[in-house]
């Protein structure tokens, strides 16, 4: 068994998903939360749009597992919050990234069988 | 903040502060990021054409976090001791909190004891000291539940007249002593009109017990009054900072 089938979960896997979007536009440079909202809106076309601050769960996960890093700076008087890709997030990102590579590939194996499409 | 200045997301904060089950810092840090991040989402879209309305609605959309949301924040910040007490209903909590403070305070009524034992000062007491000391068992259990609240548990939602027990009880304690120490002067004072031989003897008794029975009380109610006063200047801080997010500043 390999470590994909060990610990692919399905439900699990949307919010993997939404981690890895999170983390991947992280890749370049640090950001604001609604930059990162922003910005997946806007790489996938459209496709992933977080709603009713599903961001700030994710974000916060993403911190205290040490993934990202919140900093706090504090500009024209006031205080706002920055996050950044640590070293274990490239990891776990890159990681990542090949497990679902793999999930996608599989599953495109089971739904383009010969002789078997939909009709 | 726009660049009118004006806080445009503020009944939007106070309606998520509500609702947000989260130790008081947590709360303020999660709305002041919310409000940052309204701010900038919106006018990042009225950069891109959106009226300054509808970027308005998209922002809120986006990022004002729905009752699921705000149930799983309340899950990732809960205090500590909240986590590793999660598995465990309120009423056995209470019961098993309520169990160890008594268990605390009977132990440090103990050690009082032994204590005042050892350096001899129980024997031929003020007949106040006892009251004095149930009194100082009674603060210290008062000391320890709302340092537990605010420090372990984080619960901020208190009302800050909580932390005047503390401050009251010291002042019980002194007058108490104080009290044992006049009434223990007229006793003193009846024993010399009949035995005015035994002056010296008696007064220096009486000094003796009371400055121990002072002394215990003194001590005690400074404990009370750096506790109070420890707890009520943090308290102050948290809750200023919040209070600010809120656009309530109660110094303005």
């Amino acid at each position: 068994m390999t470590e994909t089938e060990k610990d692919f979960d399905v439900q699990g896997f949307a919010r993997d998903i939404n981690e890895l979007l999170v983390l991947s536009t992280l890749r370049t440079d640090a950001k604001h939360g609604y930059q990162i909202a922003l910005d997946v809106e806007t790489e996938s076309n459209g496709l992933f749009r977080f709603k009713h601050g599903t961001l700030y769960p994710i974000l916060h996960r993403l911190e205290e597992e040490g993934l990202l890093r919140g900093s706090w700076s504090k500009e024209s008087g006031r205080r706002r919050k920055v996050y950044a890709l640590t070293g274990s997030g490239r990891r776990h990102l890159s990681g990542e990234t090949s497990r679902v590579e793999e999930i996608v590939s599989r599953l495109m194996q089971v739904l383009q069988r010969p002789g078997e499409a939909p009709a | 903040m726009t660049a009118s200045g004006a806080r445009l997301f503020l009944p939007t904060l106070r309606a998520v502060e509500q609702d947000l089950p989260v130790p008081l810092g947590e709360r303020t840090r999660i709305l002041r990021e919310l409000e940052f991040d309204l701010e900038g989402l919106q006018s990042q879209l009225m950069d891109e054409g959106l009226p300054a309305a509808a970027a308005r609605e998209r922002a809120m959309e986006v990022l004002v976090p729905g009752p699921v949301v705000l149930r799983e924040l309340g899950r990732l910040h809960a205090s500590p001791y909240r986590r590793a007490t999660r598995h465990l209903n309120d009423d056995r909590l209470r019961l098993m909190e309520r169990s160890v403070l008594a268990l605390a305070t009977a132990s440090v009524l103990g050690v009082q004891t032994l204590a005042l034992l050892s350096a001899g000062l129980l024997h031929d007491s003020s007949p106040f000291l006892w009251p004095v000391l149930g009194l100082g068992a009674l603060l210290f259990a008062m000391m320890l539940a709302r340092t537990f609240e605010q420090c372990v548990e984080r619960d901020h939602r208190r009302p800050a007249r909580s932390l005047s027990g503390l401050l009251g009880l010291s002042g019980v304690i002194v007058a108490a002593a104080s009290g044992g120490v006049i009434l223990d002067l007229y006793r003193v004072a009846g024993v010399l009109e009949r035995a005015p031989e035994r002056a010296s003897t008696l007064m220096v008794q009486w000094v003796i017990r009371d400055c121990a029975l002072l002394s215990v009380a003194l001590l005690l109610a400074l404990a009370g009054v750096l506790t109070w006063l420890v707890l009520t200047q943090w308290r102050a801080l948290v809750a200023d900072a919040h209070e600010a997010v809120l656009g309530l500043d109660r110094h303005n």
